[in-house]
């Protein structure tokens, strides 16, 4: 599903990735861990490409980081739904808008749009803030308004970036079930997280990243 | 259709931004239609105006028919001629008493016709040439019988200059104008760009293609144009309905027309100007 190969990846003088090798199979859940400035977001924004590696290659869901055009970039992006640590919702629209938009772009009609978007609502628990803008939500609800968006296209990977970070613990909970609620239905899920308490005991596997090196890769 | 409805409602949204880049560009293709509206006037007066192009030959008052015969039959062969009007002592006479009317009687008192016969000669308007008229005035300065050439020489030359000269300056007034509403269009999509950069960004993240992401910004910068354009047309239309009314108006005033194709012509530059100045500032910019 994915597979890095030797990837290196420097910023000017800083090298946030060297020589990292791994790959996942469909269906995983697996943790990126490690302190800050490991270079946990690097290796996401690599497999979302939204940033080239260096050296080495990527390859995700059959797709080459050598060979892959600029123009294919958005079709591949439509198999990973994102997570973000700070949301990036749009604030001027509607719940309902903010989810939409992951399908509008992808020019499915409005009524099937409709009814997608209140399955996704319903599956984060939201469903009675369709039309509250993400101001009126509280930062929990926004981040669960995020994953709805990710979902609702129904991608085979699943990342998210820190996605419990500013969450007190019941929020986390509770965004954590969503997580294996989703991974049980087939999705491969990639979390990037510092927080050992949730992956701890779970019997997941853990890639833990250190100054850009891969580390370990074992079981939590 | 999503696009459309994303450029309306980001029209809506950033409705100041747009009014002012709309004035802007009704500003610009305002003075432009101002400017062909001039060039369609001068234009067309002076096709009413043939007289300009008409050299009068005094003729000497003891010509015989055969002179005049043989005059006439040379001035035919000359390309430029278009018309050729031959009148005599009685005929300038007879004129002379119907254009004055009731004053005629003042000229009871002559026992002998004071007139002189002429030919009037009108030039071919189109392909006029400055050159062959003169090489035709002097051709018949030589002639004893014709005592003196009438030739608007000075009015025909200025008009034409004047007319040219108008020409000229409108075309770098139109392209100046042009340039600056392509300008205007350049300069608001590329604000309206930057004030949805973030919005722009998570599109991106979410798979969405290049063409989805310009296509609103097209469509507003286009709609903007169009909407510039009716409003110019629009002013042209008040100017030229205020020119009209004047009270106190000068005559020629009365006569400006708008032409039918400036009612095509300035939605139509709006548009096509504010597609080039969308598409440029898209064009440019990384995302
Ligand atoms: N755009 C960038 N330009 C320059 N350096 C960068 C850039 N992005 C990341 N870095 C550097 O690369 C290294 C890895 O950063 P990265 O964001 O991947 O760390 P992280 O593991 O996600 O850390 P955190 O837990 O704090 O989010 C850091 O040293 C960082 O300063
Ligand atoms: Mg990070």
């Amino acid at each position: 599903m994915i597979g890095f190969n030797q990837v290196t990846k420097i910023y000017d003088n800083i090298t946030a990735l060297r020589n990292v090798t791994f790959s996942i199979e469909k269906g995983e859940f697996v943790f990126i861990t490690g302190p800050s400035g490991a270079g946990k977001s690097t290796l996401l924004k690599l497999v979302y490409l939204a940033e080239r590696p260096d050296e080495g290659s990527i390859n995700i869901a059959g797709w080459d980081t050598e060979t892959l055009k600029e123009k294919a970039i958005p079709y591949l992006r439509r198999n990973i739904g994102i997570v973000f640590q700070d949301f990036k919702l749009l604030y001027n629209k509607t719940v309902y808008d903010n989810i939409a938009i992951a399908l509008r772009i992808r020019g499915i009609k409005e009524a099937e749009i409709k009814d997608r978007v209140h399955e996704v609502l319903k599956m984060v628990n939201l469903r009675h803030k369709t039309d509250s803008y993400p101001r009126e939500l509280s930062g929990g609800e926004q981040q669960r308004i995020t994953i709805a968006r990710a979902i609702v296209g129904e991608p085979t990977v699943l990342i998210a970036d820190e996605p419990t970070g500013n969450l007190d613990v019941d929020n986390t909970a509770g965004i954590m079930r969503i997580f294996r609620e989703i991974n049980a239905k087939g999705t491969t899920i990639l979390f990037a997280t510092h927080n050992r308490d949730l992956f701890r005991n779970t019997g997941l596997r853990v890639l833990r990243l250190d100054n850009g090196n891969l580390v370990s890769d074992e079981k939590g | 259709m999503y696009s459309l409805k994303l450029a309306l409602k980001s029209l809506w949204y950033d409705k100041w931004i747009n009014l002012l880049s709309i004035v802007s560009i009704a500003t610009g293709l305002f003075i432009l239609g101002t400017v062909l509206l001039s060039l369609y006037n001068i234009e067309r007066a002076t096709q009413n105006m043939p007289e300009r192009f008409t050299i009068t030959l005094f003729l000497n008052e003891k010509i015989s028919k055969k002179d005049v015969d043989l005059l006439i039959k040379r001035l035919k062969r000359e390309s430029i001629v278009k018309e050729i009007d031959y009148i005599s002592k009685e005929d300038a006479l007879k004129e002379l008493k119907t254009s004055l009317k009731d004053a005629a009687y003042i000229l009871e008192g002559l026992d002998e016709n004071p007139l002189f016969p002429s030919i009037v000669i009108k030039v071919r308007r189109e392909n006029f040439d400055r050159d062959r008229v003169e090489a035709l005035i002097k051709k018949l300065k030589g002639f004893n019988q014709i005592d003196e050439i009438i030739y608007a020489d000075e009015i025909l030359e200025s008009i034409q200059d004047v007319y040219s000269g108008f020409k000229f300056v409108s075309l770098g007034v139109s392209l100046l104008f042009s340039v600056s509403v392509v300008f205007v269009c350049y300069s608001t999509v590329k604000i309206l760009f930057f004030r949805r950069k973030e919005e722009i960004e998570v599109y991106k993240l979410l798979g969405a293609t290049r063409s989805f992401i310009r296509a609103p910004f097209i469509i507003e910068g286009t709609i903007i144009g169009i909407v510039g354009g009716v409003a110019a047309l629009a002013g042209n239309y008040l100017l030229v309905s205020l020119l009209k009314g004047m009270t106190n108006p000068v005559a020629v005033l009365k006569l400006i027309e708008i032409p039918v194709q400036l009612m095509v012509i300035l939605p139509v530059a709006g548009l096509v100007l504010g597609l080039t100045g969308s598409t440029i500032a898209l064009g440019r910019l990384k995302y």
